[in-house]
């Protein structure tokens, strides 16, 4: 399985507990983007909601529990061998029956200046790793959607004040708005709609101010750091020539079995194209992925007289 | 050759709990700095370091003055400082 996010964890609690030998291979963080997000709130079977990182310390100790490994390394390639298929990693190359691939999304970069040069000192995209360095601080999160306003909330318990840069209209779900309004109400929060970044700024090393555009006037933020969120970049360009097909935002194609174009190898969670990118329904999908590999493996099993 | 190694991390930080597994399963004892109960640890920290994140792995070689510091989840640059 390539990728160790709550898709294929949830497919190898199925496919380890029927005994098929299950390794993950992970290049980053176990639990994906849903380990690092502060809160999950709908996912089934939590009434309180919980925290993305203990939501993905379950899923892992329950995919261990029956046995599933979990490698670091990142995957290079994948390509059909007719019974096998190999996984080319930067450790080397594994020969398998099946491949899941559930690599999911990573967040975007909005590639103005200043982002590259400043990142992990004053720009950042994960809010639960770096929130705390900007106690009692002013803050720019960049951003509109359900990722950015959720952490622009997390971070209000940090900074003195936000300001949520929006590139055209809030598209987060209702009742993250709601809760959007009530910071705004305390005046934690300031957003600005229609709002285009230019550059993150820096003075001796320190980013200090964010400009931007409104109606073709530029405006600038004082800020002491940028958090942003501005959308998914799906994790497939190591599938470049391999066969597997994409659409044309790169996200894998795959049949109502979650099959790929190529033989053996499926796809499941967010990477998926036709995706809700919710982790409730990437679970699902790993486990509907895990029962369709045990019959595409019971299909190639060699019988005795074969 | 001994090592003295530190991780700075805080509550929420998944990408600590992965520098913490990797040491773990490399069979490197380490010492745990969580900079939500120390905050006052927050500044050595940029110092140390130059970056507003976390994890921050400090690994100090016995006889050797500057210390190898990693920052962020970064298994390549961990591998190799853990082998100087």
């Amino acid at each position: 399985m390539v990728g160790a996010g709550p898709s294929s964890l949830a497919a190898a609690v199925y496919t380890a507990r029927e005994d098929i030998e299950t390794l993950l291979l992970e290049k980053s963080v176990i639990g994906g983007l849903a380990a690092i997000t502060d809160k999950v709130d709908n996912y089934p079977g939590f009434s309180q909601g919980i925290e993305g990182l203990k939501l993905a310390e379950q899923l892992q100790a329950q995919a261990e529990r029956f046995g599933a490994k979990i490698d670091f390394a990142e995957v290079l390639g994948v390509s059909d061998e007719g019974e096998y298929r190999i996984v080319k990693t930067d450790g080397g190359d594994i020969k398998t029956r099946a491949v899941l691939i559930a690599t999911g999304s990573d967040y975007k970069k909005i590639g103005v200046p200043g982002e590259a040069e400043y990142y992990g000192k004053g720009v950042h995209y994960c809010a639960t790793c770096d929130g705390a360095f900007y106690r009692d601080k002013r803050l720019v999160v960049i951003g509109g959607g359900n990722s950015a306003v959720q952490e622009a909330l997390f971070l209000t318990r940090f900074a003195t004040h936000i300001d949520l840069l929006v590139r055209s209209s809030i598209k987060a779900s209702e009742v993250l708005q709601h809760d959007l309004q009530a910071a705004v109400d305390k005046g934690k929060i300031t957003v600005h709609l229609e709002t285009h970044t230019g550059e993150i700024v820096a003075e001796n090393g320190r980013v200090t101010k964010v400009t931007g555009t409104k109606d073709g006037v530029k405006t600038e933020f004082m800020t002491d750091g940028v958090f942003i969120f501005v959308g998914l970049l799906p994790n497939t360009h190591f599938l470049e020539g391999s066969g597997v097909d994409l659409d044309e935002v790169g996200l894998i194609k795959t049949d109502e079995k979650l099959r790929t174009s190529l033989p053996g190898v499926f796809a499941s969670g967010d990477v998926r194209s036709g995706a809700t990118m919710q982790i409730a329904s990437a679970v699902g999908e790993g486990a509907t992925a895990a029962l369709n590999i045990r019959e595409f493996l019971e299909n190639k099993k060699p019988t005795l007289y074969s | 050759m001994a090592k003295n190694i530190t991780v700075y991390t805080t509550n929420t930080c998944a990408y600590c709990a992965m520098v913490k597994r990797y040491l773990d399963t490399k069979g490197h004892a380490y010492k745990v700095v969580n900079l939500d109960e120390y905050p006052d640890q927050r500044q050595k920290v940029i110092e140390m370091s130059g970056a507003q994140t976390v994890p921050v792995t400090v690994i100090e070689n016995a006889g050797s003055d500057a210390p190898n510091i990693t920052v962020g989840w970064n298994p390549g640059k961990l591998a190799a400082a853990l082998a100087a």
